[in-house]
């Protein structure tokens, strides 16, 4: 009788990339939703279909008294007798996403009832979201790894730097995150209730919107053990023995209630989103809650 | 041990079973292996039930299953044994074991072997050696001291012998040994019959000697021999001698052939009490004379098996006549009608010697069986007593009366004595018809010929009144007097016709029942042996031989051809085992029993000598070790399902199992559901081909179009109800056929639309219509569209195209219009046009003649019917009717009178199916009653 679950080979950017694009061909473009206006912003590619500062031509208006001379289209003026013209630019604002994979133990877990580990489904979902980020002119970085990068092959960027990286199994700890980013966060959470609300409460204080993907392999919610049973922690490797496991059954799904109700409520109070995905299940239904979540939300 | 038939070979390692209670402890204390998983939330588990919870045991059941487990393997390491053998041997020294190895050993010789087994192994345990006797003395025991192996590897090949043990030789044999090799121990395995003195002298023989004595004494069960077998003209008979008579029951008597074929069976009961049962059989002389072999059906002993050889002999015949032998005209020679009837059955010699005196010893010695003397009266003194001495020895003598042997009324070797001359009947000085013959009484071997009327005896020879003359007559005149008489004197048979054998004096000789007679005359005879010319023994070559179970077995290396000679019987022994001698076509039996025995059995008490006694080892003693082992294994097996169970290893098989139960239950609701199911079917046909068979009924072939099928339904109802108010001919409800299934043989024509919106029939379906037509079936095959066919016919119709396809698969003859003086014209009504709804189109039959044959004949008839007619009319159309008589469809053009026309085709079709070429024949009829009045 074989074990149900396994621990799978940690998988890289590099095979995730391609499942990754694959999914991320079926998503519109995501426009991430400035939460703010100011001028300060960086400039990204993508117009906001306003004046503003950018490089795109956007209009030609007269020039208004009070107005530097500098910003007078003097071929443009020169064409016309009467009045003198200034061009406008399109606003053109970039935001910053940053992407977090958990990448611990737990993570490579799988069972025989889901298609990926949980690592491998994180990760491409990562990587969709960075192709589409980076298709619509965001800054995309890798919490704990990389500074934002402003490109159209991010994505690519972003997986050639986890390669060479250590893979990162503990929560970021203060990141430098800088101001008007969204945070989207893949872990299975499986950590106590308390030391998960404390993270996320931290990265919240650093100004950060944060979308939270929980991943869930179908064996841990359906609990199809019985019998006498060694279930093994993957990351600390201690073993708990119980004689009848089906008897913990209800127990068990009263505890994954619970835990999934005080997730709902603390990204609730947070402001942010809670998506829960299964890994039975195909990537791109996260793909598009994720999508919804980055990009209708204020419109 | 116990009280049970049961030891160990090692018994201090049941002390083991003492080691129990410490497993049941160790067992309780280790639970099963748990399954190993990883599980990313065992965090979550942990702080579920913060303290571990394991089962520290076993479930009972588990423990207890365990320790049965454990049980079973210390008590089969112990090796027990079920049914042991017990130490028979006493004494010190060799072990003679004296084996009645005989015919009355057969049928349980399996125990015997076991027990002797037994013994020479309880002598290899002790280290002794082991004297092998034979009671039949087989050559290769020679009575040394064998090793124990080499005497169990003697007995292993040995089997019951087809002979009766000889005690007495036995006995001598046994005082050589003794001389030689004084026996410590001594074990007699029985027969469990006695041979009287000779058993006494071998007891007196063993009980002599300083030695433990034991003896198993065992009659086999039903042992039984049959003996004094005769075939007699009335019946074959035999006796069933039986070793132990307390028993009542039935012995089923097989009667087998050369080729080993049951040809009879008789059943004979006996009672408790009654040692010696007679059976007979009362077959056929013929029949009988085929008999080979016989046995008891349920008892396998070379003493109960009778080889019978007189019969399967193609008898020799020899022919002697008083009359000289005319060449040139043979039809009023004496012989002639002899050999002509003998012919057929036996081979004939003829004398060339006219004299009887040098021709009968001439033809004896050619080793005949009967001897056929014809008209002869005068036989010299000598040649009277070498017949006498022939028929003595089962010669068959054959005479017929002639104007001779009326001459000498006191000629020997008649068996009635005869008056001088003869009777005449119906000549011109006789008021008195010559006579037929009268039936065959029931003891006469003719019995069940039949006395042909026609048969008259105009002269016949009179026997003279003598009280057993009823006793010896065979055949007599319807008046009473005999015309056929014969007597057994010892073996043989003499046997007179009291007419002549030419046809002078009666027209017996020509007709077949002197054939019919002559046969069963000559098979009386026996065999008289192998012919030899004189006292010289043959010797007669092992042909097929019994062994002790009464099987035929192929020769062994020791037998020896079988002497014969005229003044001793053979004897069976080892040379000589009971069997066939001779070749395929001349063989001789040798038989265990001939003549009268009995069967007595052995009591061990009234033995001299102090006997010990044992009991054959009926069941073999019995290692359960592998079996307990086996049981063991099981039981492990069982535990491992068990521990996968509780392991939760079958969670995910739960679908499966549930599945594949749901699987069995459906492929049993199938099987026990199907059957009946076509159990229902088949009746439902059977009910239909009952009825069919019963009645005679018009059928249709149903196309599967419901307008042309109610139509036909309606059309043969309609039709069927014209037949009964115009003809003889009641047919039953019409039927509409699945050509495809239903069962054709049962109906004489089918009325079948095309149409050819329906499908064409299978290839399958085309050769049952094939068979149905060559069996004598007709069809009419009818397009119903003569109206919309162009050119006034129907060749381009898509109606005809069906038909076409439809027939190009059969075998069809060449076809024409029916012609004007066809017999369908005049089966029943006078008929010219074949109108159905339609008018115009032809009816095409078979050719009934070709060009040359055609005459010019009244009615051209074929032998049979024409078994297809096609007719485009719509013939069902003009005759269907509804529930109230009324037409249903009108015909075209609307006519009341080509309906009744239509109708009277349907009925001149039907009859013409029906009745065939009778209706042609009936036009002749003025032409036969006019030849008959001259």
């Amino acid at each position: 009788m074989p074990p149900l679950g396994t621990i799978a080979p940690r998988e890289t950017g590099r095979e995730t990339m391609e499942r990754a694009r694959a999914r991320a061909s079926l998503i519109p473009d995501l426009l991430v939703e400035a939460r703010r206006v100011a001028n300060t912003v960086f400039s990204g590619w993508h117009g906001r279909r306003k004046r503003g500062i950018g490089e795109n031509f956007w209009q030609f208006r007269p020039y208004l008294p009070g107005e530097t001379m500098s910003r007078i289209d003097w071929r443009r003026s020169a064409r016309d007798e009467t009045s003198i013209f200034v061009q406008d630019k399109e606003w053109q604002a970039a935001h910053t996403v940053w992407l977090w994979v958990d990448e611990s133990p737990s993570m490579l877990f799988r069972s025989e009832q889901a298609t990926v580990a949980k690592q491998s489904r994180a990760l491409v979902l990562a990587f969709a979201m960075a192709e589409l980020l980076a298709r619509s002119g965001e800054r995309i970085g890798w919490l704990g790894n990389t500074k934002p990068i402003l490109s159209r092959n991010a994505a690519e960027r972003l997986a050639q730097a986890l390669i060479l990286s250590e893979p990162q199994t503990e929560f970021p700890v203060n990141p430098d995150l800088g101001p008007h980013s969204d945070i989207i966060l893949f872990s299975d959470f499986l950590d106590p209730v308390d030391v998960n609300a404390q993270n996320l409460h931290d990265l919240f204080k650093r100004g950060a919107r944060g979308h939270v993907v929980q991943l869930i392999d179908p064996v841990e919610e359906v609990f199809p053990y019985s019998g006498r049973v060694e279930f093994q922690d993957p990351e600390s490797r201690e073993t708990f023995t119980i004689g009848n496991a089906e008897s913990l059954k209800q127990d068990y799904f009263a505890e994954i209630r619970s835990r999934t109700s005080a997730m709902r409520q603390l990204t609730g109070q947070l402001g942010w989103s809670f998506i829960r995905h299964h890994t039975d299940r195909l990537a791109s239904e996260a793909l598009v809650a994720l999508h919804t979540h980055l990009g209708e939300r204020g419109r | 041990m116990f009280g049970l038939p049961l030891a160990f070979a090692t018994p201090w390692l049941l002390t083991a079973l003492l080691s129990l209670p410490v497993i049941w402890w160790l067992l309780r204390l280790t639970p099963p292996r748990p399954q190993e998983e990883v599980f990313p939330p065992t965090r979550i588990l942990a702080r579920l039930r913060p303290k571990e919870e394991t089962p520290a045991r076993s479930p009972w059941w588990l423990t207890l299953l365990r320790l049965l487990m454990a049980a079973l393997v210390i008590i089969a390491m112990s090796g027990p044994v079920w049914n042991p053998e017990k130490s028979a041997l006493t004494g010190e020294g060799p072990v003679l074991v004296v084996v009645d190895d005989g015919w009355a050993s057969a049928q349980d010789w399996e125990i015997r072997k076991n027990t002797a087994l037994s013994i020479v192994s309880q002598a290899r345990e002790t280290g002794r050696t082991v004297i092998l006797v034979s009671t039949t003395g087989r050559e290769n025991w020679t009575g040394t001291p064998l090793a124990p192996d080499e005497a169990a590897g003697l007995l292993e090949a040995a089997e019951a012998r087809p002979f009766e043990p000889d005690h007495h030789a036995t006995a001598r044999r046994i005082g050589e040994i003794v001389r030689q090799s004084p026996p410590g121990h001594i074990s007699w395995l029985s027969d469990g019959l006695s041979r009287n003195e000779n058993t006494e002298t071998l007891s007196q023989a063993l009980s002599g000697l300083e030695a433990g004595k034991g003896i198993y004494n065992r009659v086999a069960d039903d042992l039984l021999l049959i003996e004094q077998v005769r075939n007699e003209p009335a019946e074959l008979y035999g006796d069933i001698v039986r070793a132990d008579s307390s028993l009542s029951g039935e012995y089923a008597i097989e009667a087998r052939d050369e080729e080993g074929i049951v040809l009879a069976r008789s059943i004979v009961s006996y009672q408790p009490g009654q040692q010696r049962v007679r059976f007979s059989f009362q077959q056929p002389v013929e029949l009988r004379n085929q008999i080979t072999r016989l046995d008891v059906a349920t008892v396998d002993n070379a003493g109960a098996v009778q080889l019978l050889d007189e019969a399967n002999r193609r008898r020799l015949v020899g022919l002697i006549s008083g009359e000289e032998f005319d060449q040139n005209q043979p039809l009023l020679s004496p012989l002639y009608y002899i050999s002509r009837a003998l012919e057929p059955f036996a081979d004939l010699r003829r004398s060339e010697n006219a004299n009887v005196a040098a021709s009968v010893p001439d033809l004896i010695n050619q080793g005949v069986s009967a001897i056929v003397l014809a008209d002869v009266g005068v036989i010299p003194e000598e040649t009277v007593s070498t017949l006498q001495g022939w028929i003595e020895k089962g010669g068959l003598l054959i005479r017929f009366a002639g104007p001779r042997l009326a001459a000498s009324p006191d000629s020997p070797l008649l068996p009635v004595d005869i008056r001088p001359g003869d009777r005449n009947l119906g000549g011109a000085l006789s008021w008195e018809e010559p006579k037929p013959l009268a039936a065959f009484e029931r003891e006469s071997p003719f019995f069940g010929l039949d006395a042909p009327r026609d048969v008259l005896v105009k002269r016949q020879l009179l026997a003279l009144q003598e009280a057993r003359l009823e006793e010896k007559t065979w055949a007599v005149l319807e008046d009473g007097t005999p015309l056929v008489t014969a007597d057994k004197i010892a073996n043989g048979w003499i046997v007179l016709f009291h007419v002549g054998s030419d046809a002078e004096w009666s027209n017996l000789p020509l007709s077949g029942t002197f054939v019919e007679m002559l046969r069963k005359t000559v098979n009386l005879s026996r065999s008289t042996g192998i012919s030899s010319p004189s006292d010289q023994a043959v010797s007669l070559p092992p042909l097929r031989l019994l062994n002790g179970s009464g099987e035929f077995s192929p020769p062994d290396i020791s037998v020896k051809p079988l002497a014969l000679s005229s003044n001793s019987q053979p004897v069976v022994s080892g040379e000589n085992p009971p069997g066939f001698y001779g070749t395929e076509d001349a063989f001789s039996a040798l038989n265990l029993f001939e003549s009268e025995t009995e069967l007595e059995l052995l009591a061990t008490d009234s033995l001299q000598g102090d006997f010990e006694q044992h009991n054959y080892l009926t069941g073999k003693q019995f290692e359960l070790k592998v079996w307990l082992l086996l049981g063991a294994a099981l039981l492990l097996l069982v535990d491992c399902i068990v521990v996968l169970w509780m392991a939760g290893a079958l969670r995910f098989a739960k679908p499966d199992i549930r599945s594949s139960v749901a699987g069995i239950v459906l492929v049993f609701s199938m099987i026990l559901f199907s059957p009946a199911d076509v159990l229902a079917q088949g009746s439902d046909n059977n009910e239909t081909d009952f009825s069919s068979a019963l009645e005679t009924r018009l059928a249709y072939v149903r196309t599967g179009i419901a307008e042309i099928d109610e139509i036909s339904e309606a059309g043969l109802r309609g039709l069927t109800l014209f037949l009964a108010q115009r003809t003889a001919l009641e047919p039953g409800e019409p039927i509409g056929l699945d050509i495809s299934s239903d069962e054709l043989a049962f109906y004489s024509i089918i009325y079948w639309p095309v149409d050819p919106r329906a499908e064409i029939p299978t290839p399958e379906t085309m050769a049952r219509i094939d068979a149905f037509m060559k069996q004598g079936g007709s069809i009419l095959f009818d397009t119903r569209d003569q109206v919309s066919g162009v050119y006034g016919g129907t060749a381009y119709s898509p109606a005809a195209n069906a038909l076409q396809q439809i027939l190009s698969t059969l075998d069809i003859p060449p076809l024409e219009p029916v012609p004007s003086d066809h017999v369908i014209t005049k089966s029943f009504y006078l008929l010219d046009s074949f109108p159905g709804r339609y008018t115009g189109g032809d009816l095409w039959v078979e050719t009934t003649f070709t060009a040359e044959t055609a005459r010019n004949r009244p009615v051209r008839a074929g032998d049979g019917v024409s078994s297809i007619l096609i007719t485009s009319n719509d013939m069902a159309g003009a005759w269907a009717v509804d529930n109230s008589l009324r037409p249903l469809l009108p015909t075209v053009p609307p006519d009341p009178v080509q309906r009744n026309y239509a109708y009277r085709v349907g009925v001149n079709v039907v009859m013409y199916a029906l009745t065939g070429n009778y209706k042609a024949d009936q036009v002749h009829l003025p032409a036969l009653l006019e030849r008959l009045g001259q």
